[in-house]
């Protein structure tokens, strides 16, 4: 078993049976529906135009490649998109390094060859992404074989195992025919997927998303830069892009459907299953159509320590609208919400009373209420003010009854 | 259609335009580096208006460059450098990148000269001004992400405006200049060899290497897509338009004062500055001088990030400036290396700065034929741009343009180190 390199095999004399030379070496082709790694003939450059020369007549291979068939035997070459052209698509182009997680580019190929019987066996190893096969590439022919051999041996290989190597197809249908599947990848961690990815080019990006399972697609997509999501997103059909949608985290989809155009988010939620569909559309709506998204940030609130005479000192400095005046809310240590004072409470007290003592029940509700849970709320309490609060206790910003109304109205 | 529908589709058009500004405008921009104010002061302060007929051509040549950069960038979404390495191999990338770095580094040590010489006039010593600027550009790229700088790029780029005023200080003869714009060239130039070499020179100047490789890389990184191009060819052709008044201005105002009062030899471009004062008056000198900073600053800004893009895509090393230094020490080292390096030689006293120059000019020369023409072949290769292949007409126009430029260029080099 011996290494040859696909440089230096490329532009080798090819001799026939009877050692006359034929032509020479332009491409290696393997047929992956054949054999994944070995090669199934070589494109030769003959006086008659190019010739396949099938790789189990070969007998040597090397700076010279040796035949025992003859010349007149072999083949018109004739393009086929079910091969894999080593020097087309392998070399100088871009492949994801598997084992390394990143994507890097090809400077050579290793072929071994392996004497079975009378004849050599050629199958790809791995690919060179190191000095080693840059620099055998730029010397030769300008530095004789024997030396820059001697010399490559000094230089540490970076060499990446053809198992690990997905190549970079962006035709679906040659995707198929060379049976790139991308599993390699799918198995990676989605942040290393999403961090591939983004080194790619649009129309690679898209070709990974339209081979990968789904729900890898899905946790891959979630970890992307949300303006490339939006450009993968853009590039699938409506339906594949709604089946990786569906299995991504609803939160995530609705972020991600939110940034596309309104026509492109309908089609792909046309696409979805009813349940997931309603789920993200939920979501899709939060903000405007929440309680975050109804509620005002202009609303009076006061120490807990304070007395009567402060909150009218803070009535007579408030700028917002009348309406946020009708209650009068309390915070405790950290802004917390501990109660709430109605303003005829304050003016039908004396200055000096704690307004704590004056505190009735409040009623609060999250952020992401729905809108139809706070009319509720509004409905069943009798409100005139709704306080909205983070996770934390703190309030945030108030709903008032008048804007009830106007939700209500707008929503038949 | 009411105005008010009218209205509406203009601003969806500006939004749309508005996403994709910023590649072509900055590269056209950054084309009037400190090489060229000094070129464009020297046709006007020798030659008077009678160049001006150059700026109309020029424009169509660097409209018809820049496009092709831009579209291919847009279609392909890929470098400049990582298509000329999948189509034409590792050893002809090999050699254009070291070729590239050899002529970009010139260029950056220009760059930093014009800062020096800039603020020289203001009596800020070189010693201290290069380091704080090379320190500047250091962080500005390696600090910033791609949206900030390329806003800081664009007020830059809108500070141009400097010489547009220079220019209407000048008091130049309106009529006189737009005339020889748009007139046929007098024959009587054609046979005088100064002539000629500044027409070299003002086109030599207008299309560098490292230009096409910067905006098809930023288009890319901007993620413009091909739906979006059409949009996206206005900011080229807009950014050559505002680029090439630029340096209408720049000859106007030179050609109005130090042609007219009969001084025509300026050394560089601080020294044109220097020569306005008495002429123009105290604020066409402070407009030059600063103009000249800005643009020199700009430029030095720009190149060396340029270029370790285009040699580490080309040549397979990791780069961007998402990564940590030790997973792209090739990147960052040919980062800092130019800038450093750039910005060093010009404190070593008695450095043969002249010979860099031209060196850089011959390799730039050498260089630029073969971006042009693998940018042509790119551009009509159907397998990579599919329907966005150069149409026939485009071709002729595109195949005339390279072809004067590259024998304009080798002219140039020729002349220059004949001298």
């Amino acid at each position: 078993m011996s290494l040859v390199a696909l440089s230096e095999l490329l532009g080798a004399t090819v001799r026939d049976a009877s050692g006359t030379v034929r032509g020479r070496v332009r491409e290696v082709a393997v047929a992956p529906q054949e054999h994944p790694t070995r090669i199934a003939y070589l494109i030769v450059r003959t006086g008659e135009g190019e010739r396949m020369l099938p790789a189990g007549a070969l007998r040597a291979c090397g700076a010279t490649v040796r035949t025992d068939s003859e010349s007149s035997s072999w083949e018109r070459y004739s393009a086929s998109d079910g091969v894999l052209l080593l020097k087309r698509d392998l070399l100088d182009q871009q492949i994801i390094d598997v084992h390394g997680r990143k994507v890097v580019r090809v400077n050579d190929v290793e072929l071994d060859s392996t004497p079975v019987n009378s004849h050599v066996v050629l199958n790809v190893v791995a690919v060179d992404v190191g000095a080693r096969g840059a620099i055998r590439r730029l010397t030769k022919g300008v530095v004789p074989a024997f030396s820059l051999r001697a010399l490559l041996e000094r230089i540490p290989p970076r060499v990446i195992p053809w198992e690990y190597v997905d190549l970079l197809e962006t035709d679906p249908a040659r995707r198929v025919k060379l049976k790139i599947a991308y599993e390699g990848l799918s198995r990676l961690h989605p942040a290393d997927i999403a961090d591939i990815v983004e080194d790619l080019a649009p129309a690679e990006r898209e070709a990974v998303f339209e081979t990968i399972d789904e729900e890898v697609a899905a946790e891959a997509l979630e970890e992307i830069d949300p303006k490339v999501q939006v450009r993968i997103v853009e590039s699938l059909d409506s339906n594949r892009a709604a089946d990786i949608v569906e299995e991504m985290d609803p939160d995530a989809a609705a972020d991600l459907l939110g940034d596309l155009p309104e026509d492109r988010s309908g089609q792909i939620l046309k696409e979805m299953e009813p349940e997931e569909r309603q789920e993200v559309t939920q979501l899709l709506e939060f903000g405007e159509h929440t309680a975050a998204g109804r509620m005002t940030t202009e609303f009076l609130a006061v120490d807990e320590t304070a007395v009567v005479d402060d909150a009218i000192e803070a009535l007579k400095r408030f700028e917002g609208s009348r309406e946020a005046l009708a209650t009068i809310y309390l915070t405790g240590p950290g802004h917390r919400l501990v109660g709430a004072v109605s303003l005829v409470k304050i003016a039908t007290s004396s200055q000096a009373v704690q307004l704590s003592a004056l505190s009735e029940p409040y009623v609060a509700c999250a952020p992401d209420t729905p809108e139809d849970q706070v009319a509720a709320l509004f409905d069943k309490y009798n409100l005139i003010t709704l306080a909205v609060v983070d996770e934390h206790g703190r309030i945030a910003g108030i709903i008032t009854a008048d804007d009830v109304i106007t939700m209500l109205r707008h929503s038949d | 259609m009411n105005l008010r529908a009218l209205l509406k589709g203009w601003k969806t058009r500006l939004f749309l335009f508005l996403a994709v500004v910023g590649p072509g405008f900055i590269t056209a921009n950054v084309d009037n580096d400190a090489g060229g104010i000094y070129t464009y002061s020297l046709a006007g302060a020798q030659f008077g208006y009678s160049l001006l007929w150059t700026m109309i051509p020029i424009t169509i040549a660097l409209v018809v460059v820049q496009e092709m950069a831009s579209r291919m960038g847009a279609v392909t979404g890929k470098g400049l450098s990582d298509l000329i390495r999948e189509e034409f191999g590792f050893r002809l990338t090999f050699f254009l990148m070291l070729a590239l770095v050899v002529t970009n580094f010139g260029n950056v040590v220009a760059e930093f000269a014009g800062v020096a010489s800039s603020l020289e006039l203001f009596g800020w010593s070189r010693y201290v001004v290069v380091p704080v600027a090379a320190a500047i550009v250091w962080l500005l790229i390696v600090q910033g992400t791609y949206n900030s700088v390329e806003k800081i790029f664009l007020l830059a780029s809108g500070f141009y405006v400097c010489y547009i005023i220079a220019g209407l200080l000048a008091h130049p003869d309106w009529k006189a200049a737009a005339v020889a714009t748009v007139s046929r060239p007098s024959n009587i130039g054609i046979r005088n060899y100064g002539y000629l070499f500044m027409v070299i020179g003002l086109v030599g100047t207008t299309i560098a290497p490292w230009m096409q490789f910067y905006l098809q890389a930023s288009v890319v990184e901007k993620g413009v897509t091909v739906r979006q191009y059409r949009t996206s060819r206005w900011d080229v052709i807009l950014g050559c338009l505002f680029t090439d008044i630029v340096a209408w201005f720049i000859i106007v105002a030179c050609a109005a004062t130090l042609y007219a009062k009969g001084h025509p030899d300026i050394k560089d471009a601080a020294d044109a500055a220097q020569a306005l004062r008495p002429l123009a008056g105290e604020y066409a000198y402070l407009l030059f001088a600063a103009g000249l900073f800005n643009a020199s600053l700009f430029a030095a800004s720009i190149l060396p990030i340029s270029t370790a893009y285009a040699v580490c895509e080309g040549l397979g090393f990791e780069s961007g400036l998402d990564k940590k230094f030790h997973e792209a020490p090739v990147f960052y080292w040919l980062y800092t290396v130019l800038i450093v390096a750039g910005a060093g030689v010009l404190l070593i006293p008695r450095f043969p700065l002249v010979h860099i120059m031209v060196l850089s000019q011959v390799v730039n020369g050498v260089v630029l034929p073969f971006v042009l023409i693998f940018m042509l072949l790119l551009t009509n290769d159907k397998e990579l741009m599919g329907e966005h292949t150069n149409s026939r007409g485009f071709n002729i126009v595109a195949w005339i343009t390279v072809i004067v430029m590259i024998v304009l260029t080798l002219a140039m080099v020729i002349t220059q180190t004949r001298t």
